[in-house]
């Protein structure tokens, strides 16, 4: 029989029962950078440009795991084009519902411009012809053909050339379980007598998941850029962020802010979990260059507009119910060409304008919330590190947070106004300012080594699951978790009863399934530990929802349908209690970004919840529950 | 949704996937020189291993574990969840409303 006519062979070969690890047992780097995404791959780089040495550890292969594989568009501001920056600041302080970080505003208004340069030069910004521009790809839809002919233009593969050019060395499909930290017998004796602070970073503990081993690393500083996570396991791409830097941080005793507030992106009814489907053509093309769309004329129009695409669409489909997906929802290409977002308002009439905005190639019409659930990347939530900071400096000496989802900074406050394109080139500020951080601390340390007690007993607690005799599946686990976590009445549309109720479930799996969650591999126990992480994020979230007694942005508290200002323009932390439970703050948005708190509410707000209106007392749109004034 | 196995025959053994998935989905048969899909309950669509696959020998299918829980969900009448993505012009064929 010749190849042609064989029939196809689908059944699969086993599990080899032993992988080799390619990887030693120890490694030392005066910075290691947990996580390779934007955030990392910047902060990897600026630590090694300033002169110290550097080890990334990935849980996939860097720039093809977290989110970074997936960006449409980078934006980034350009006085020279005519971009102003108090119209956008405007935007991102209404439409972010005044929960917008401005300190780290003014960062991305400096620097935006030298990352665009920085990733230009590393091929990651590389533009080239389009599906429709370059053959017959779209009508045939030949995915695997256009790759192959815009092969050396992959941005995925720009960031192990990245790690090379500079010479960083990388583990990858390695997980970082735990933080360790440690005294430096040196403070005591250099200093004034004082205790010495045991809460100095001295490394991390890993594992190569193929193969299990564990793997111990000294260091002096550590950049976490590990991203937020998703209870999903599948659909919009984060199943990789799993909330392993969060769980690290809230086990150290650090602040964990905005996990109130929810994902926006949107899946298409046709295949919700078809991440493929959704994403493919923007997968493929280049990263569309965007900026320069807002002016003072159209800075509140374009944050009601932002405002009412991701809050008001997935509050409208819970109260409202969803119309049928017959596939008339997708797009053509013809409607696709015409919409160009993002792009700077000059690009026509500027021929040295290059910011065109987005226009990928058409893919199904995404129509669905809850893409994502648990995420609140894009947002202003993870560590909280203060309003002062630009660095990622948090309380743990020697330990940075960089990147979305993980350090608690974004400008986009409680919502996301900010346009198509903003986080890719924001993280990479936010990377490359915890990287130049963390090596000019680590110049002034030492390597004061890893506390051989301390690793034997993370060691144990490492591979618990895999010694046990009987248990639970973790992706039992996480379908259970994620069934309590994902309906609207959880995730979109809040109350006090419904956050209550879930929480009753989440605490009963942290005490009584993690602990039995059982590992038959090594494959397995990267699933128990990240099980372990979610279920602890799920519980934050719901602590977190039921704290914040209003409605704003991303959270809606139906039996709180107002904003409260007075209460609660503010950011909420939570830290690890004594008794294990969380112990809550609230830090004052500072005037300064809080915009004229005199204004009229009607007009202070670019957008209102479902009862809003009622409740304050003022006409109920007839178009649904926009800002007054803008209905036709 | 989750990644398939077209014909593990056109497996030329070039690991991209193995190396590629973030999931740990896919692991190396040294002795056959072939990938093994081993964790497909883990995979999360994303189809990066699909794209870089060069014996294309693996494909993406709509109907492997089902949907995942959502917010909410609509009725759907689209032949668009029968989709399996393999070879060129399958999905467009779909997307027209055609049944393969």
């Amino acid at each position: 029989m010749n190849e042609k006519n064989r029939a196809p062979r689908t059944m699969e070969l086993p599990r080899p029962e032993k992988v080799p690890c390619p990887y030693g047992e120890t490694y030392q780097a005066d910075v290691v950078v947990i996580g390779c995404g934007f955030a990392g791959l910047n902060a990897a780089v600026s630590a090694k440009e300033s002169g110290q040495s550097v080890l990334v550890i990935d849980k996939g292969r860097p720039g093809y795991s977290g989110l970074s594989p997936w960006p449409s568009s980078f934006r980034w501001f350009d006085p020279e084009r005519g971009d102003d920056e108090e119209a956008f600041k405007e935007a991102m302080k209404r439409g972010g519902d005044y929960m917008s970080n401005l300190r780290w505003y003014d960062c991305w208004l400096k620097e935006s411009k030298g990352i665009y340069e920085r990733l230009t030069d590393w091929g990651i910004l590389a533009q080239y012809p389009k599906a429709t521009e370059a053959g017959d790809f779209y009508e045939r839809e030949d995915f695997a053909g256009y790759r192959e002919m815009f092969d050396k233009f992959d941005r995925h593969k720009k960031w192990i050339e990245v790690l090379n050019r500079y010479e960083i060395p990388y583990l990858e499909h390695t997980m970082v379980t735990d933080l360790v930290t440690g005294a430096d017998e040196s403070d005591e004796k250099n200093g004034d007598g004082e205790t010495p602070d045991t809460r100095k970073i001295c490394g991390v503990m890993a594992f190569h998941v193929p193969s299990g081993q564990i793997i111990t690393v000294s260091a002096k500083a550590v950049v976490m850029a590990t991203g937020g996570g998703s209870y999903k396991p599948t659909g919009y791409p984060v199943g990789g962020d799993t909330f392993d830097g969060e769980y690290m941080a809230w086990e150290l005793g650090l602040p964990i802010t905005g996990k109130e507030f929810e994902d926006f992106h949107t899946t298409s009814s046709q295949a919700p979990g078809n991440v493929f489907l959704d994403n493919h053509w923007q997968y493929l093309e280049n990263i569309w260059l965007c900026g320069g769309d807002v002016d003072p004329g159209s800075a509140a129009g374009y944050a009601a507009a932002k405002g009412k695409a991701m809050v008001l669409k997935r509050v409208n489909g819970s109260v409202n119910g969803l119309p049928v997906a017959d596939g008339s929802e997708i797009q053509d290409v013809a409607t696709a060409n015409y919409t160009r977002r993002g792009g700077s308002k000059v690009y026509e009439t500027d021929p040295e304008e290059i910011r065109s905005g987005k226009m990928s190639t058409p893919v199904a019409a995404s129509t669905l919330a809850g893409a994502a659930t648990g995420m609140c990347c894009h947002l202003t939530s993870g560590v909280f590190c203060g309003l002062e900071e630009t660095n990622g400096e948090t309380e743990i000496a020697g330990l940075y947070v960089a990147g979305d989802g993980i350090h608690a900074t974004s400008p986009s406050g409680s919502a996301y106004p900010c346009g198509v394109g903003f986080t890719s080139c924001f993280t990479s500020i936010d990377g490359d300012h915890a990287g130049r951080a963390a090596a000019a601390y680590a110049r002034k340390q030492k390597f004061i080594g890893l506390p051989e007690e301390e690793i034997q007993r993370k060691k144990e607690d490492i591979l618990a699951p895999m010694k046990r005799e009987s248990g639970f599946d973790p992706n039992w686990a996480r379908d259970v978790l994620h069934s309590i976590m994902a309906p609207y009445w959880i995730s979109v549309v809040k109350s006090e009863e419904t956050l209550k109720a879930a929480l009753v479930q989440v605490e009963y799996m942290r005490d009584h399934v993690i602990p039995k969650l059982q590992a038959g591999t090594s494959h397995d126990l990267r699933l128990c530990l990240e099980m372990k992480h979610k279920v602890l994020s799920a519980e934050l979230k719901l602590r977190a929802g039921l704290e914040r007694k209003e409605s704003r942005g991303t959270t809606y508290r139906e039996d709180y349908p107002c904003r409260d200002d007075e209460n609660y323009l503010c950011y909420i932390t939570q830290r690890k209690a004594d008794d294990g439970g969380s112990s809550f703050d609230k830090v004052a948005v500072p005037d300064a970004w809080a915009g004229d708190r005199k204004e009229a509410y009607q007009t202070r707000y670019v957008y209102f919840f479902p009862g809003e209106p009622e409740k304050m007392g003022f006409e109920v749109p007839r178009s649904g529950w926009e800002r007054k004034g803008e209905r036709k | 949704m989750s990644v398939v196995r077209i014909d593990l025959n056109r497996c030329i053994g070039c690991e991209n996937c193995v190396n590629i998935c973030p999931m740990d989905v896919f692991y190396f048969h040294e002795t056959a020189h072939k990938s093994v899909l081993a964790y497909p309950e883990n995979c999360q669509s994303c189809g990066q291993c699909y794209l870089n696959c060069k014996g294309h020998a693996i494909g993406m299918s709509n109907d492997t574990y089902g949907y995942p829980i959502t917010a909410y969900r609509g009725v759907t009448t689209s032949p668009m969840n029968r989709m399996v993505v393999t070879e060129p012009g399958v999905l467009t064929e779909l997307t027209k409303g055609k049944l393969p």
